[in-house]
């Protein structure tokens, strides 16, 4: 079954154009000029349940939007949208109890009264039973390691407390689908991890639902099965992050530093053979790229041991995700390397 | 039950907030007492150059004033839009108050609930009875029902008319210069519509209708015949303007665009 079914969901703003000068804030006051924005641009995409699932975007890129329209608070401007059974937007009050809302930007909490007394207004407001709301409670409260924060103010908390106070909050009522749009920004490593961790347990323990937004990537690394890379509205990547490595990954870099000097030639000559592409700065630095169908220690072989050739250091190193997705963004599209249909 | 059971809630939130800020909380009984204090000065200066406005007595006057500061304060209580487009358009509070399984409007009410508004119906109430004495008003027992009705249906008056025009903030970032205005003309309701043009009679009327919120209900209980019709006609008005509020305001919802990010 499909926690989250969307099909061809846009969301078009309309923009102010405002004119520049005196001259042109007063025609603004008369006849106003819009710009239609689409924020987001014909999207679809289905997650079942029990995945969790990272969005992933430039800034601007429409993620928020799209968390938005999926809980309910903006209504789209077209496309269909299925959450957990309900179109967000028509049924939102019988909707929102069946999901938790984490937006890391912005407090869910009230800011002057206690965590714990903000844990008992939305015991009310969800309706908990007493008895499953205390059962909760100590669960995430030990789990989280709350314990002497609950009884101050929300605006007494540092960042991470705050955060950690904000997931209970979001999921005292045992939503089945949790939202979370850049739930680490701002955290330390430690605070991080353990949010990883928590997350984790949760989607394992009751299977609930995740798509999370967020600029980390190790948080999809740490996360995620499957991510949906969003570019200017459009969906431009759906799928596993093994693929996305693997496809997109430019393989291995070795980084050799030479005794003496050893020219770019003499080691292209070296590796002639091999489809490998060499670049050096100077005569005792080298760098080569070895795509992932070959094997680094074919290349290794040719180098090293070679009698003219003193190496005097060997770094090999992975294409990490972050230079991976750098490199999308940057080309605005991973369409240019696709082969297959997995990429949209 | 639910809505009654988050009303307590929330009132309990608030004392416990409010008792740590004391001081505050009798800063702000006492500005709004003077407030009242103030309009009643205007009506004994008015009626100390004259006996009787349009055909009404100072006592009159009075106690339709009374009349009006019950709804008002009730209004004040527990529909405290004043911040709305700042805090939750601007900053972007409205997202939160979407994901939660309570009606939006009536969150954002019970987040704003305001109890030393109330004190001001009290004096209201103080000052009726004051006034109908000294008028030699006779007290029918179905006065204490329809005084209820009245005042419920005069609140839900002034709450469909600042819904309505709160819901425009939902198409524009900036448009609350309309209601200062609207304060303005709200207090000319507690006098007798009579005395104006009948253009501005209409306005109160009908188009906005502040005369419902003080002086057509106040005249049943002064026996001003005159208006009886009108006075029925109160929690006609109620229903409709509560409509037109509450329509305009999910209209409004549909239209938020959300802040920042």
């Amino acid at each position: 079954m499909n926690a989250i079914e969307v099909e061809h969901l846009s969301k078009i703003f309309k923009v102010q154009k405002s004119r520049a000068g005196l001259k042109g804030a007063l025609q603004d006051l008369f006849s106003r000029q819009y710009n239609e924005v689409p924020a987001v641009n014909d999207i679809s995409f289905s997650i079942p349940s029990g995945e969790i699932c990272g969005y992933i975007g430039e800034n601007g890129a429409g993620k928020s939007t799209t968390i938005k329209m999926l809980t309910g608070i903006l209504v789209p401007t077209s496309g269909k949208l299925n959450v957990g059974g309900y179109v967000p937007h028509e049924e939102r009050e019988k909707f929102v109890r069946n999901i938790g809302v984490v937006f890391g930007q912005r407090s869910q909490l009230w800011w002057d009264i206690g965590v714990i007394e903000s844990f008992g207004l939305l015991r009310k407001v969800y309706g908990v039973p007493e008895q499953d709301y205390k059962r909760r409670l100590d669960e995430l409260v030990q789990r989280l390691d709350l314990g002497d924060l609950l009884s101050r103010p929300v605006r007494k908390l540092s960042l991470g407390q705050r955060m950690r106070c904000e997931l209970v909050a979001a999921l005292l009522h045992n939503p089945s689908i949790v939202f979370l749009d850049e739930p680490t920004i701002g955290l330390d490593i430690i605070v991080k991890t353990e949010i990883r961790e928590f997350l984790k347990d949760m989607n394992r323990q009751y299977g609930t639902t995740i798509l999370l937004t967020t600029h980390d990537l190790q948080d999809i690394e740490a996360l995620c099965s499957r991510v949906i890379m969003l570019d200017e509205g459009r969906i431009i990547y759906d799928g596993g992050l093994d693929t996305l490595k693997t496809r997109w990954g430019q393989g291995t870099r070795i980084t050799f530093q030479f005794g003496t000097a050893c020219p770019l030639p003499k080691l292209q000559a070296l590796t002639s053979d091999l489809a490998v592409s060499w670049t050096a700065d100077n005569d005792l630095h080298a760098e080569v790229l070895v795509s992932s169908d070959l094997n680094v220690s074919d290349v290794l072989a040719k180098v090293v041991g070679q009698p003219e050739i003193t190496i005097t250091d060997i770094k090999i190193t992975e294409t990490t995700t972050d230079e991976i997705v750098r490199q999308i963004y940057q080309t605005g599209s991973a369409q240019n390397n696709a082969s297959d249909g997995q990429v949209v | 039950m639910y809505y009654i059971g988050l009303v307590i809630e929330y009132l309990k939130n608030y004392l416990k907030t409010r008792l740590t800020y004391r001081a505050d909380f009798w800063v702000e009984v006492i500005s709004d007492l003077l407030m009242q204090a103030s309009n009643l000065i205007f009506i004994f200066v008015v009626f100390g150059h004259t006996n009787s406005l349009g055909g009404w007595s100072e006592a009159e006057v009075i106690f339709v004033y009374g009349f009006f500061m019950i709804p008002f304060g009730l209004f004040t209580c527990f529909v405290n839009l004043w911040n709305f487009s700042d805090r939750y358009i601007v900053k972007g509070e409205m997202d939160r108050i979407l994901t939660r399984p309570a009606y939006n409007l009536f969150q954002i009410f019970l987040e704003n609930i305001d109890p030393p508004g109330l004190i001001g119906s009290l004096i209201g109430v103080v000052i009726m009875i004051a006034s109908g004495s000294q008028l030699g008003l006779e007290l029918v027992w179905w006065h204490f029902p329809i005084m209820i009705l009245f005042a419920i249906s005069a609140t839900l008056i002034y709450a469909g008319i600042y819904i309505a025009l709160t819901s425009l903030s939902f198409y524009s970032d900036s448009p609350t210069g309309i209601l200062p205005l609207l304060y303005n003309i709200q207090n000319y309701g507690r006098y007798p519509v009579t005395i104006y043009n009948r253009t501005i009679q209409f306005l109160l009327t009908w188009i906005i209708p502040f005369a419902f919120v003080g002086i057509y209900p106040a005249s049943l209980f002064l026996g001003r015949t005159e208006m009886f019709h009108m006075a029925w006609l109160t929690p006609v008005m109620a229903i409709i303007f509560a409509t037109i509020g509450l329509t305009s305001w999910n209209i409004g919802v549909k239209k938020y665009r959300g802040a920042g990010s």
